[in-house]
């Protein structure tokens, strides 16, 4: 099967998915309550769309296009009031964070899917590790060369995302001493890494075609890339995000996204392949140390920490914020990056005055719910 | 010894709820049957079944969310008419078959509780985890309530009724309910005020709810009130002070798993297979009627409870345990000289026949539902 038609959709729309954490609210542990809260959603309307995900534990909403941080905010916020009423109704805790604390991935089951019980055939344990939870972040292109254009600039501000969103600090009950450790149970995929340097799409589709020759591969979706191509919506997808405590600053990063992809192409750069180098280093920079991590400028080879350089960033990118009706998003990724830090420095504050494993859930879930503040 | 050998072998053989294998090796055994189990000093031992049981009703009491509770009324409601359809139904059954009122009451008013002993116990030993699991949960602590506080306002009429004592009716009834409840959430205060300053770790915390616990067992006991209640509001109050309790400490660990061989053996132990016998037929035609009374109003209601018909049902059919929760409160009343209560070889049958299969109905449902996990965790 052939790569499919790349739809041309509106330059920088954007839309959000995100993977929560389906808790329970006694021990505060996962809970396989998947199945079981999507029956009941299915009784209303939803807005916007919900589905399974790998494990019974997990589940995946996600927003409708829009062109606007304002009306993206909007719907964000109503997924949440539906998604905690029916949590509510059914005794579970609904919340984020990059993974769950102190789940044992082999107590994981994986959902009654055909297409997880391939991948769970396939990867054996790593499918059940993947139970790690994550925002990916939708940009519409016009055409198929933009994409890639806008896929290959990124690359250099994906340790800032990393960085902002890290909210998984603690793994099977330990402090891994990493921001974002969710990360490494995706880079554990073969098919996972940065998408091949191809600036034209027709070259692109060669590259597809032989992969899927080799019979590794069947469609994008088997590609875990860091920012992949998403040809049936038209639009470039950012993966690398942990799903953040709350829905604000889900939609403040997807501002922050859209601002930057504007700002590159109203200013395109050229790109080569060595400015590809340091991405491994940069983004393992970003996951181990988060904001303090220290980044390669790939243009300049300037060394220079995370958080400067989206503080510079955001002066740059911010008459296309004002343009773009967001510079509200934009205050929120500033406050993050100068003084209150990610949720990942959040998660061991909180550890840290509580003493528990499980109060970081049950902190976890009351920002959720939009009780606190972080 | 021999009940956990043949706990574990059933189990790992023919997947047989270990509390099953408990209760047949106990009543095999028993003072009535074969003699080679004897009841020496009958208070202490009933002493040591009721911590037994106290240490379940506290991880009952830990694991109900009273804010779930208010947030959907349905459950609640559920609990209710559940309750209310399985005394009718119990009550008519055994009417039909000419037991007299009072015995008939007292009767219905046992059957509406679902024991959480047996419910419990092979819900944590499937790693039982889901919205039938939760249900199952509530319910049993409502309707344990619900049980106790109509055989009290029974047990406490028919006091009035034949003895004329004011005092010893209202006694045994509401106000020894009031009063075991709160010496339950005085000492949960205080003891989650205490586990807060010094900041325990699980095991410690565990440790202190024990031994607390049997200071609990001990003083209701010493002043005649329900042990029961006070247990489950100490567990209720622990968990709304923010104790966290982990997985580890399910079932009081060690203890708690030593605890429970004794009480399954203890209660099965106490009952005469003659009697058993007399009363089997009568037995069968009210487990019956309990079962279809729970079933109907529990899968009635739950699609508007927020789950499906299937799962209504299956959690009805999990409900089917009694045996345990009825012992210990029929051995609360021993020493009223209940004479009322002369139809033991009805009681007998139902709690044999229950503590053989309905914690059988109890694992088949939780697997049926799709919430069992024993791959994970050992």
């Amino acid at each position: 099967m052939a790569l499919e038609e790349f739809k041309c959709s509106t330059s920088l729309t954007l839309g959000v998915e995100l993977e929560l954490q389906l808790v329970n609210l006694t021990d505060y542990d996962l809970t396989p309550s998947a199945n079981d809260l999507l029956k009941l959603l299915e009784r209303k309307t939803f807005p916007g769309d919900v589905k399974p995900e790998m494990t019974e534990s997990m589940i995946e909403v996600s927003t409708d296009v829009h062109a606007e941080f304002n009306t993206l905010r909007e719907q964000l916020h109503k997924i949440q009031a539906t998604l905690l009423d029916a949590g509510d109704r059914l005794n579970v805790g609904i919340c984020g964070g990059g993974t769950h604390p102190f789940q044992q991935w082999s107590e994981q089951r994986i959902y009654p899917k055909s297409r997880f019980h391939d991948l769970s055939t396939l990867y054996g344990y790593l499918a059940k590790q993947f139970t790690v939870f994550g925002q990916h972040v939708h940009i519409g292109c016009s055409n198929a060369n933009e994409a890639l254009y806008l896929l290959h600039a990124l690359n250099r501000y994906i340790p800032h995302f990393i960085a902002l969103s890290a909210s998984s600090p603690f793994y099977q009950g330990v402090d891994t001493l990493f921001d974002s450790a969710r990360l490494n149970s995706v880079f554990a995929f073969p098919l996972s890494g940065r998408a091949p340097f191809v600036l034209d799409w027709a070259e692109f589709e060669d590259y597809f075609s032989k992969m899927e020759g080799t019979g590794v591969v069947k469609s994008m979706k088997d590609f875990y890339w860091d920012i992949r191509p998403k040809p049936e919506f038209g639009t470039i997808e950012l993966r690398v995000c942990d799903t953040p405590l709350t829905v604000e600053r889900a939609a403040s990063l997807a501002a922050y996204l859209q601002a930057i992809c504007r700002f590159l192409l109203d200013q395109p750069t050229a790109l080569t392949e060595d400015q590809h180098l340091v991405y491994n280093h940069n983004r393992f920079q970003a996951c181990r140390f988060g904001l303090d991590g220290v980044m390669v400028l790939p243009s300049t080879m300037q060394h220079i920490s995370i958080r400067e350089d989206i503080l510079s960033t955001l002066r740059a990118i911010s008459p296309h914020a004002r343009a773009l009706n967001s510079l509200h998003a934009l205050d929120e990724i500033e406050n993050i990056a100068s003084s209150t830090g990610n949720h990942a420095t959040y998660l061991r504050n909180q550890y840290k005055t509580q003493g528990s494993s499980q109060a970081l859930v049950d902190a976890s879930i009351m920002q959720f719910r939009g009780r606190g503040n972080v | 010894m021999l009940a956990w050998l043949f706990g574990e072998m059933l189990y790992r053989w023919a997947t047989i709820p270990r509390i099953t294998s408990y209760g047949l090796v106990g009543f095999a055994f028993a003072h009535n049957q074969t003699g080679l189990l004897t009841l020496t000093d009958r208070s202490t031992v009933t002493l040591l079944a009721t911590y037994a049981f106290a240490l379940i009703l506290f991880e009952l009491g830990y694991r109900v969310n009273l804010k779930w509770l208010k947030l959907n009324r349905w459950v609640g409601v559920t609990a209710i008419a559940e309750s209310a359809l399985t005394f009718i139904a119990v009550y008519t059954v055994a009417s039909l078959f000419g037991i007299d009122t009072v015995s008939s009451l007292l009767l219905a008013s046992i059957c509406i509780s679902t024991s959480p002993a047996a419910v419990l116990r092979v819900a944590n030993d499937l790693n039982s985890r889901g919205v039938v699991t939760e249900r199952i949960l509530h319910l049993t602590a409502i309707n344990c309530m619900i049980a106790l506080i109509i055989f009290k306002i029974i047990v406490g009429y028919w006091i009035l009724a034949s003895d004329g004592n004011l005092y010893k009716a209202a006694w045994h009834s509401l106000i020894s309910v009031t009063a075991s409840s709160c010496l339950g959430f005085v000492f949960g205060i205080v003891v989650t005020a205490l586990l807060n300053i010094f900041k325990s770790n699980d095991r410690n915390t565990t440790i202190a709810f024990a031994t607390t616990l049997f200071a609990l067992i001990s003083i209701t006991d010493a002043i005649s009130i329900s042990p029961l209640f006070s247990a489950l509001a100490f567990g209720l109050t622990a968990r709304h002070r923010r104790i966290f309790l982990t997985q580890a400490q399910r079932n009081f660990g060690a203890l708690g798993d030593l605890l429970t061989i004794f009480l399954f053996t203890y209660v099965a132990a106490s009952l005469d297979g003659a009697q058993i016998a007399a009363g089997l037929v009568v037995a069968l035609a009210i487990i019956a009627a309990r079962l279809i009374a729970k079933c109907f109003a529990i899968t009635a209601l739950a699609r508007v409870s927020g789950t499906t018909f299937r799962k209504g049902l299956l959690t009805g059919v999990a409900m089917m345990p009694l045996s345990v929760f009825a012992i210990l409160l029929l051995e609360q009343t021993r020493h009223l000289e209940l004479s009322q209560l002369n139809h033991v070889a009805t009681i007998s049958a139902i709690v044999l026949l229950l503590e053989i299969i309905a914690p059988l109905a109890t694992q088949m449902a939780l697997k049926k539902s799709g919430e069992s996990n024993q791959e994970g965790r050992q």
